[in-house]
């Protein structure tokens, strides 16, 4: 009998803890979710951007082809070719805005500063999902987390291999 | 530029009546988000008696600790938590941006009161940290709530990283650069003159350093003049000088704005010579700005600022010796001045808030992806419940 009230105590405090342990992942999934949302929705616009670069006086017919290629396997790729087709479409711009900063127009620049803007939201957009994502992934190692399984069904969330140098 | 209009929350952990760098951070911030139209309250601790702006409520009066090697007017405890809670459930707001959340403050327990977008700014960075950050695992659950974290400088994203295994976005600190662009040179502060500007009485200010080096510049530049501004007392500094070089330095009490302009138009060298517990340095910004050739300790947070010495000289932190060789080799060579001050001036645009609040401005946006608005978290709502009845409906 001496031993019900704290076997209650650590029961109670067990349950507690496992709720608060499902909470703080649900809502790192969240994040991670989120995040990834709005990479996504950056990335689309990129290669919206890109395409009208394409069409524009900036590019010769060649990498206009390149680029858009690249564009659209960006945006058609599914899941697990995305970052592949991404950085396709990094390298296919960075090639043609080396050589084609000094030969821009004014229309074509405002072009151009609308992609370094986007340029610079996506580098802030890939630390904040990377960072959800890495922060979920630790604390799903946690044996707590593994025993109890307390992940269910929700998919291990991975980085998105993005070569932040490109961009 | 700025798009959709929002409801903005910004938690100050530290005193609204103390001025102080997160502060004046804070404060510059809400009023730049408010003249653009948005919706801002600011919460934050201040004494009973002091006269807020209409955008701050005030938190509850705040106590006395030391931090960081100075001392923090600070908030926190359970009547504290329920004021944070009411103004987040009444806020009804669309963001929450947290300074300094990794302190016991009301930073800290807004953080943990909330739930749905939510953004932190990290201000500070120091090595010696250890005590705030041995509570990390304590902390962990609270920080990984935000959406996105801010660090004002690259020192803080280190500080960061080290003592609580995140990253962060590096925002600098903004200044309104427009304020000190235009200031006229004043004769009565111009010549082989040398400016410092700040709390000297707290020693990792470096006041002291500066003192020491004073005699050897002074043997070679014998007319020059140091002028110190900032709130004090010189009485213990004025101590600590050789007599016979007393009369080099002038103590200005606090300058206004204005004033401070000015001074950094008119002397020869601004001279920062802070030890450490500096994160970002935004006097040394607005030096910059104000088109000063600025001398600075190379502490990381300035070696930073200043472009590992393009914007301006750097010299070993504490090392009077060297900040004299450094001082004078300035002050023979006007040439090398101009040309100094001139790429501090265009590069410190880069600080100015149009640029830094359009930045932190992305990032909110970034948070607010999911769509949902700030609330009372679930788990301090059943908690608060278990503890007492005085949940409203």
């Amino acid at each position: 009998m001496k031993y019900l009230i704290p076997t209650i105590f650590f029961v109670v405090f067990v349950i507690w803890y496992l709720t608060f342990l499902a909470r703080r992942l649900d809502r790192l999934h969240h994040r991670v979710d989120n995040s990834w949302a709005n990479l996504d929705v950056l990335l689309q616009k990129r290669a919206a951007v890109a395409l009208e670069i394409a069409h524009s006086d900036i590019a010769d017919p060649a990498s206009s082809l390149l680029l858009t290629g690249a564009a659209y396997q960006a945006r058609d790729a599914s899941i697990q070719y995305r970052s592949n087709a991404e950085s396709g479409l990094s390298g296919a711009l960075g090639l043609l805005l080396e050589d084609s900063r000094h030969l821009a127009t004014a229309a074509d620049s405002q072009l151009l500063t609308e992609l370094s803007a986007l340029t610079d939201k996506i580098r802030v957009a890939i630390a904040i999902h990377t960072d959800a994502v890495s922060r979920s992934q630790m604390l799903r190692r946690k044996y707590v987390v593994r025993t109890f399984r307390l992940a269910g069904n929700a998919p291990l969330p991975v980085t998105y291999e993005f070569e932040a140098d490109v961009l | 530029m700025l798009s959709k209009l929002l409801k903005i929350g910004i938690v100050c952990p530290y005193s609204w009546d103390t001025p102080g760098g997160v502060g004046n951070h804070v404060r510059d911030l809400a009023e730049y988000l408010i003249a653009q139209g948005h919706d801002v309250s600011v919460l934050a601790p201040a004494s009973e008696d002091a006269v807020l702006p209409s955008y701050v409520i005030n938190a509850g009066k705040p106590i006395s600790i030391p931090y960081n090697g100075a001392v923090a007017r600070i908030l926190f405890g359970p009547v504290a938590y329920s004021r944070v809670r009411n103004w987040i459930a009444e806020g009804n707001f669309d963001l929450l941006h947290l300074h300094e959340p990794a302190i016991p403050s009301i930073s800290l327990l807004a953080c943990w009161a909330a739930e749905g977008p939510m953004v932190g700014t990290f201000h500070a960075a120091a090595k010696h940290q250890k005590i705030i950050f041995a509570i990390g695992p304590i902390l962990e659950p609270a920080i990984e709530k935000l959406s996105a974290r801010i660090a004002v400088s690259e020192a803080a994203r280190l500080t960061l990283t080290d003592h609580l295994d995140t990253d962060a976005v590096v925002i600098p600190n903004g200044i309104y650069a427009s304020r000190y662009m235009h200031g006229s040179p004043q004769s009565k502060w111009q010549g082989n003159t040398i400016g410092f500007i700040g709390r000297f009485e707290e020693s990792r200010k470096g006041l002291s350093v500066l003192i020491e080096a004073l005699p050897v510049i002074s043997r070679f530049a014998p007319d020059v003049k140091v002028f110190v501004a900032g709130p004090g007392d010189p009485e213990e500094a004025i101590k600590s000088i050789d007599p016979q070089l007393r009369s080099r330095f002038e103590f200005l009490g606090k300058i206004s704005e204005s004033d401070k302009a000015d001074f950094m138009a008119s002397v020869a060298l601004y001279v920062a010579p802070n030890t450490g517990g500096e994160s970002f340095g935004i006097i040394v910004a607005e030096a910059l700005a104000g088109g000063a050739c600025v001398v600075a300790s190379d502490i990381p947070a300035f070696d930073d600022l200043l472009g590992h010495g393009q914007y301006g000289a750097l010299f070993e932190s504490e090392n009077s010796t060297e900040l004299a060789k450094v001082i004078i080799d300035l002050l023979r060579n006007q040439d090398k001045r101009t040309q100094l001050a001139k790429s501090g001036k265009d590069h410190a645009q880069i600080f100015d808030w149009s640029v830094v609040a359009e930045q932190i401005y992305s990032v909110y946006e970034m948070s607010m992806v999911g769509g949902s608005k700030v609330r009372v978290a679930q788990d301090s709502r059943s908690w608060s419940r278990f503890l007492s009845k005085e949940e409203k409906p």
